[in-house]
């Protein structure tokens, strides 16, 4: 890090703040805006602000319902991953696993090729089952994605207790199951809730499983806020405040999780 | 291995407390990675098998009298033929990748330079910056779609104002559609550079850029010849990582132009996800995304192999 702040690192900032931030800004602008003064040239600032379009979209169009399908979707993910993945990510740090590296390249290739080819067959299997119409598929779908996330994340904290910590509790009579629960796990628990919010995110965010894997009732906000695209023309307040609703939480978690942003966007591949 | 040398360190009390804790160590072993073997097995290689068997059968819905039968090869064929669409869109991803990768590392370095130094609420601001790319992309894409949307878009008011176009629509025109799209990218995926660069920046010894300045070297000399090559295994880790994703867009092309005007921003994943769930021919869909996979896969291991080596090379 060098020098102080200057004016004109200020005006730099704003620029680049305004380039980042205002397309965002402007829909939210548009979600407390009436039909009208939304499609007007010249484009106006805002008159009226009013909660119509928020009320519409979540009881007339029944976004509430697929705000609750996002939820469950991701909180049920995120609980999968998080469960198999701290246990997998153990086993590689803790104990020679047989054909470890290899397990451990396909848990890492489930990320590397495009989703769309992980997502068609999952939909030959789903179909064949008749879950199509549940919230199981992206449930799993989202859960083996995310999978590879929590096995790097968590190991590379699992690395990071220091060994002279385990050996002693070792000669103190921990079984291995209380190493695991008693010692590291709460060692590593900022560890865990990184790959929690970050898991989350993803699976709140992501669209081609949703698209793929759920439709009617089970479909997911992501999924279903293009379909606000009509024939007879865009509902842009209601997708406004959709994205609004959407991106809320996101921002929220971004903040709370600022200090390992990167770790989590590199799935512990970079330590910030 | 750690509880392979604590347990040999104990081993003088006695060989039969030795084999007890062994067996406990490897039976734990085995509860921690029963779970991820059976899940795998079920989410993915199942799932898998299954679009291989699909990929030889008949699974067009327009095809109604041989829908379900074995064809042998022939999805591949039609796959990989000379009227497919498979290299096409091979190729704009390629186009693609290859443009905003390093606008997006250009970009972002630039970014991380000036944000690189102490000032008031810097972490609240690298935050803030970092919304493109924590939000959506599906919500990116609805974003830009309403900013650029014929007539009424606030984008396009001002640029029709500034004479653009006016008669051709930014997304019916194959060109400026396809530019579109490469802008949104780098502006969703920008920041996500910044942050790599930044804690590259954070990372380096200063030391080295320290003695070069009481050298009397310039500024540009510094960053040219010191901090970029300090920020190697960085940039090649950064690049890595978006080449990778860069490669599976799909949401804003699914948002902004699905994959249109024709075909011609049909980027790998949109042209996957259209053969099988616009034209519903799933067997030729089964047979593309198999391709793709391979494809990627074979692309990422060279990937892998590059990274790893860099950081064997660091490590010496």
């Amino acid at each position: 890090m060098n020098r102080k702040a200057s004016p004109l690192l200020w005006l730099a900032l704003a620029l680049i703040a305004t380039i980042a931030l205002f397309p965002y800004l402007w829909i939210v602008l548009t979600s407390f805006k009436a039909r009208t003064d939304i499609l007007t040239t010249p484009p106006v600032w805002i008159k009226d602000p009013s909660l119509f379009n928020y009320t519409n979209m979540l009881f007339y169009r029944g976004f509430s319902s697929y705000l609750l399908n996002s939820a469950i979707v991701g909180l049920s993910s995120t609980a999968i991953a998080l469960t198999v993945g701290t246990l997998a990510a153990y086993a590689f740090t803790h104990y020679k696993v047989p054909a470890g590296n290899h397990l451990f390249f396909y848990i890492l290739a489930t990320r590397l090729g495009p989703p769309v080819a992980y997502a068609l067959p999952m939909y030959f299997l789903f179909s064949k089952l008749g879950l199509l119409q549940s919230h199981v598929g992206v449930i799993v779908a989202h859960a083996t994605f995310n999978l590879v996330l929590v096995v790097w994340m968590m190991k590379t904290f699992f690395e990071e207790i220091p060994a002279e910590i385990e050996e002693a509790a070792r000669l103190d009579g921990c079984t291995e199951w209380q190493l695991f629960s008693k010692i590291c796990l709460p060692i590593s628990l900022p560890g865990l809730v990184t790959a929690a919010i970050f898991i989350f995110i993803f699976s709140w965010n992501e669209l081609l499983f949703a698209l793929i894997l759920s439709a009617g009732k089970t479909t997911t906000l992501p999924a279903m806020i293009p379909s606000l695209a009509m024939h007879t023309g865009t509902l842009w307040g209601e997708v406004a405040a959709a994205a609004v609703v959407q991106t809320i939480p996101v921002i929220v978690f971004t903040f709370i999780a600022q200090r390992h942003l990167i770790r989590g966007l590199t799935f512990g591949a970079v330590k910030g | 291995m750690r509880a392979l040398t604590s347990t040999s360190e104990i081993s003088d009390e006695g060989a039969e407390y030795e084999d007890l804790s062994a067996r406990e160590a490897r039976r734990f072993m085995i509860i921690c990675i029963v779970p991820v073997i059976v899940f795998l097995l079920l989410s993915s290689l199942l799932p898998a098998v299954i679009a291989l068997t699909d990929s030889f059968r008949n699974l067009s819905l327009t095809d109604v009298f041989q829908h379900g039968q074995f064809v042998g090869l022939d999805n591949y064929r039609l796959a990989l033929g000379e009227e497919s669409k498979l290299y096409h869109s091979l190729w704009l991803t390629l186009i693609f990748v290859a443009i905003v990768v390093p606008a997006q590392f250009v970009l972002g370095l630039a970014l991380a330079k000036i944000l690189n130094r102490d000032f008031w609420g810097r972490r609240f601001w690298i935050t803030i910056l970092l919304i493109p790319t924590m939000i959506a992309p599906v919500v990116v894409g609805m974003i830009w779609r309403f900013m650029l949307m014929p007539s009424f878009g606030f984008m396009t008011y001002y640029l029709n104002k500034m004479g653009l176009f006016k008669s051709v629509p930014l997304f019916s025109d194959p060109t400026t559609a396809f530019i579109a799209l490469m802008v949104v990218d780098i502006w969703e995926w920008t920041p996500f550079m910044m942050l790599f660069m930044l804690a590259g920046l954070f990372s380096i010894p200063q030391d080295p850029i320290e003695a070069a300045d009481i050298d009397g070297a310039s500024t540009w000399q510094i960053f040219w010849h010191i901090e970029l090559p300090l920020l190697r295994p960085m940039i090649i880790l950064a690049i890595m990582f978006r080449t990778i994703d860069a490669s599976k867009t799909f949401d804003i092309v699914h948002v902004l132009t699905e994959g249109g005007p024709g075909n011609t921003t049909e980027l790998m994943s949109v042209f996957a996800f259209r053969t099988s769930f616009v034209s519903w021919d799933l067997g030729i869909g089964a047979a593309v995304c198999l391709l793709i996979a391979f494809f990627s896969l074979l692309v990422a291991s060279i990937f892998y192999k590059v990274v790893s080596r860099e950081t064997v090379e660091r490590a010496k």
